[in-house]
């Protein structure tokens, strides 16, 4: 295979932009990339990664060192045109690379702006759609859209420039699960049947396990370069990094430090099981396992006494209640939040859970039903209903897109000053938020807009912990971090539960983040509660909550699969370190 | 609540109205409205209310919809009705309460007044209700084409105007997202005095203008990489093309035109 993309010694520095310094992004990096090929590009924050795919169509020229693009240097003038049509982008945010507001339209740009004849556009636009499978949204406006359509639509509007291949810069950190999967297996195909070359720069571990190689790049330089299997199977190195590595690995490399002999390069669920099969076989109990799931003692039980902090009773939502666009959200919930609780809510979008979280501190009205605090309803009075606020604290999604101030110091201070805090009070909360979520002294009088992606998004939870809420709901607060800064957030969110006792509420797509973190989880799923109860209920549920689009740890479909083989196993089983437990258990031939 | 908002919206359909060229439908506007600020009479008046009332009723367009768009308009048209009904001091003079003098004439002029609004706003409603903006701003780029030799920046002009409708929703998602977010942590734009309020506003402007000069990187970004070059050599999907139909409607605007002349000749 020849080489569609080559770097040759790239050296790239941002030039200094006023008080912070030119700053050399990578130094004599060489990488080529082959054509038909699919690449994986991963690596922490601020690694170079989006730097480095500006490159490849020349929206960046090289401080040092030369791009070659199908032969043609990138910093010809003359050839950009010719460049930018072979090699297509597309980036995170879909909203924000749609042109157009009819989606043909949009599609057509690109070839518009080359000058393709009008009866050429039309075919080239219809292909691109029936190819992303978004043909009969033709004529739709793309803000009416999900995320994921929105980004095939994307992908269509560089289709239709007849590419050679495609870099995508985190296409799926701002979509949900089902998203994810969309453009994941648009781009698959694409490579699979098209031969299109894909470069996929992503955080997801998940998404790389389909590439035919992946780079990971640390600093500005390439850390690791291989198949997936190679890469994966360096856990250390890239545990080093920052970086996640598959469940799957990690629990293969978990029983491995237990002293089970397994290789390292099993990604999918099915090779992992068979792995431990095979591995077990000696000593791994067949038939079924009957046991009740198995609840840990910490959870369920002990917070679950007296009144609740939060009650919904027969809340149900309708918006545009009237209208032809009526659109029953929520309808019929019953829930209970208690103290010291730390509950999960999963349900893809649209399911209910943004609507749902917006009743539990009153910036919705129910059409029916109640929202109690601690008994008392909420919407008793007004001053009541503007109290509440400062008891139950909402971190919405991307919090740190709301903030305004100068400095982060009164950034973080607007919440606990509506509520009539100041003085030396007013400055020890802020002290005291910015310490739980590891905010420096020196950093609380810069701005907050000089500050990087992650720090931003600690400001703005200390903005909501510093109201010191007995309640705290986060919507996904961890979407487009890396393994570094989801890590550390969700230490810092576990810490003030456990500090001030309170409840936490936590909204989130990753199974894997709740399982870890939650001692209960609720599933929405259209409109209503489908399943509540701790992890080890819920993910017994392996094939309902498939069904509705959402997925399981990996550990628990690798386990199910396991079972499926016959063996006997728990289904309750949810992280990496539980189930080596199990198996430990099972090898050292003790009973459960 | 801001997504209530209906600014130019545009109500899809098959309708003769809809299918004709953008072009066509801006030049009758600006044909309509002459007509109308050239009426002085009952029987002129009739005539462009006729005109309003067939193409409505040529586009399939509910007239509910046509009414709602006024709704906005109400302040503003009561104001003018106000405004005229005191303020005209001719005919027979028909009520006299303390500094009020109403006068016959008075009420003429304020309905006409009235009603030259209404039809005015209700004959663009029915522009952008029957033409996508894409077309729009298409036809209007076609139409202005000549200035360009004048270098008036026509294709720029263009292009900014769709991608700013474009992101109107958009940013009105957002801003409701902002002052969602705002109101969770304690602020309160409700209450208190005109300059309170006034302040109140910064935490939801700040983080909506760095969002959209965020945007607008980012959107600038995506264009370059997709060979936006300026206007330069650049083709459509949709070519502009006048058709049968469009020469019917050209034919209709001059009569609308010549009626209303004719009519104001004989001083009607």
């Amino acid at each position: 295979m020849s080489n569609l993309i080559k770097a040759e010694n790239l050296s790239f520095t941002y030039p200094a932009a006023g008080e912070r310094l030119a700053l050399p992004v990578f130094e004599n990096l060489t990488l080529e990339i082959a054509e038909g090929s699919f690449t994986a590009v991963i690596g922490p924050n601020g690694c170079g990664k989006s730097t480095l795919a500006k490159h490849f169509n020349a929206v960046l020229l090289p401080t040092g060192g030369k791009v070659y693009v199908a032969g043609m240097d990138t910093a010809d003038e003359e050839k950009l045109l010719e460049i930018r049509c072979q090699i297509g982008m597309v980036f995170q945010n879909p909203d924000n690379q749609i042109v157009a507001n009819v989606v043909e339209e949009d599609v057509a740009f690109a070839p518009e702006n080359l000058g393709v004849p009008s009866p050429e556009i039309r075919k080239r636009v219809d292909d691109a759609l029936k190819t992303v499978g978004m043909y009969e949204y033709r004529e739709h406006a793309p803000h009416l859209l999900s995320g994921g359509q929105k980004q095939r639509i994307a992908i269509a509007g560089v289709l239709a420039m007849q590419p050679r291949c495609i870099v995508l810069d985190e296409p799926t950190a701002m979509l949900d699960p089902r998203g994810r999967e969309e453009v994941i297996s648009t781009i698959t195909r694409l490579n699979r049947e098209q031969g299109i070359t894909v470069v996929l720069i992503t955080h997801h571990m998940r998404e790389t396990v389909g590439a035919d190689r992946v780079i990971v790049m640390h600093k500005g330089g390439i850390l690791t370069d291989g198949s997936p299997r190679e890469v994966f199977s360096q856990v250390e190195l890239l545990r080093k990094a920052g970086l996640d590595v598959p469940q799957t690995t990690d629990l293969l490399y978990s029983l491995r430090g237990a002293g089970w002999e397994l290789p390292l390069d099993a990604l999918t669920p099915q090779e992992c099981a068979e792995a431990i099969r095979d591995a077990g076989s000696a000593f791994l109990p067949r038939g079924t396992n009957t046991d009740r799931p198995f609840i840990p003692d910490d959870a369920e039980q002990r917070p679950r006494q007296g009144v609740p902090i939060l009650e919904l009773k027969d809340l149900t939502h309708i918006y545009s209640a009237g209208t032809p666009f009526e659109h029953t959200a929520v309808s019929h919930i019953d829930l209970a939040f208690h103290a010291g609780e730390l509950t999960g809510i999963i349900g893809h979008t649209g399911s209910g859970k943004s609507t749902l979280i917006q009743h539990l501190n009153g910036l919705l009205k129910p059409s029916s039903g109640q929202v109690l605090f601690q008994g008392q309803d909420i919407w008793k009075d007004k001053q009541f209903t503007h109290s509440i606020r400062g008891r139950v604290g909402l971190v919405f999604q991307y919090p740190e897109y709301q903030l305004f101030e100068e400095t982060c110091w009164k950034d973080i201070a607007f919440g606990p000053k509506n509520q009539g805090i100041t003085g030396d009070e007013l400055d020890a909360r802020v002290r005291r938020a910015a310490s739980f979520v590891g905010i420096s002294e020196r950093q609380l009088e810069k701005s907050p807009f000089d500050l990087s992606g992650g720090q931003k998004r600690r400001v703005a939870i200390a903005g909501v912990i510093a109201m010191e809420p007995d309640v705290l709901i986060l919507d996904e607060p961890t979407a487009g971090l890396d393994a570094a800064g989801r890590d550390s957030i969700l230490e810092n969110i576990k810490a003030y539960q456990q500090a001030q006792n309170a409840a936490v509420i936590m909204v989130s797509h990753s199974m894997e983040e709740v399982a870890e973190l939650c001692s209960r989880l609720i599933v929405m799923n259209k409109g209503c509660v489908a399943m509540d109860g701790a992890p080890a209920e819920v993910f017994t549920h392996v094939e309902e909550l498939t069904e509705m689009g959402l997925s399981v740890p990996q550990v628990t479909s690798v386990f199910a699969r396991l079972r499926a083989m016959g063996l006997d196993l728990p289904a309750d089983v949810y992280t990496v370190r539980y189930a080596v437990a199990r198996l430990q258990e099972r090898k050292e031939g003790r009973p459960c | 609540m801001l997504k209530d908002i209906t600014l130019g919206q545009f109500f899809p359909g098959k309708s003769i109205v809809h299918r004709l060229d953008p072009r066509t439908k801006l030049l009758l506007l600006i044909v309509y409205i002459v007509a109308l600020f050239m009426a002085k009479s009952w029987c002129s008046y009739g005539l462009v209310l006729a005109f309003l009332i067939a193409v409505t009723c040529l586009g399939r367009i509910p007239f509910k919809s046509m009414t709602r768009g006024l709704k906005p308009m109400l302040v503003f048209i009561i104001f003018t009705a106000v405004l005229n009904l005191f303020y005209t001091k001719t005919g027979t003079l028909l009520v006299d309460w303390w500094i009020f003098e109403i006068w016959s004439d008075g009420i003429i002029t304020a309905f006409f007044m009235v009603m030259r609004i209404m039809m005015l706003v209700c004959g663009t409603f029915l522009l952008t209700y029957t033409t996508s903006p894409i077309a729009l701003t298409d036809a209007m780029e076609r139409l202005m084409n000549p200035l360009k030799k004048l270098h008036v920046p026509v294709h720029e002009l263009a292009m900014m105007m769709s991608i700013a409708l474009r992101f109107i929703p958009t940013l009105i998602e957002e801003t409701d997202k902002i002052i969602s977010a705002q109101k969770a942590r304690g602020a309160d734009f409700e209450t208190g005095s005109l300059i309170r309020r006034a302040k109140a506003l910064i935490p939801i402007l700040v983080p909506l203008f760095v969002s959209a000069f965020r945007r607008a990187d980012e959107l600038a970004t995506a264009m370059e990489c997709r060979c936006y070059h300026g206007g330069e050599g650049r083709t459509r999907l949709k070519v502009l093309h006048y058709a049968f139909i469009d020469l019917i409607a050209f034919l209709v605007g001059a009569a609308l035109l010549a009626g209303v002349i004719v009519l104001r000749r004989f001083g009607l």
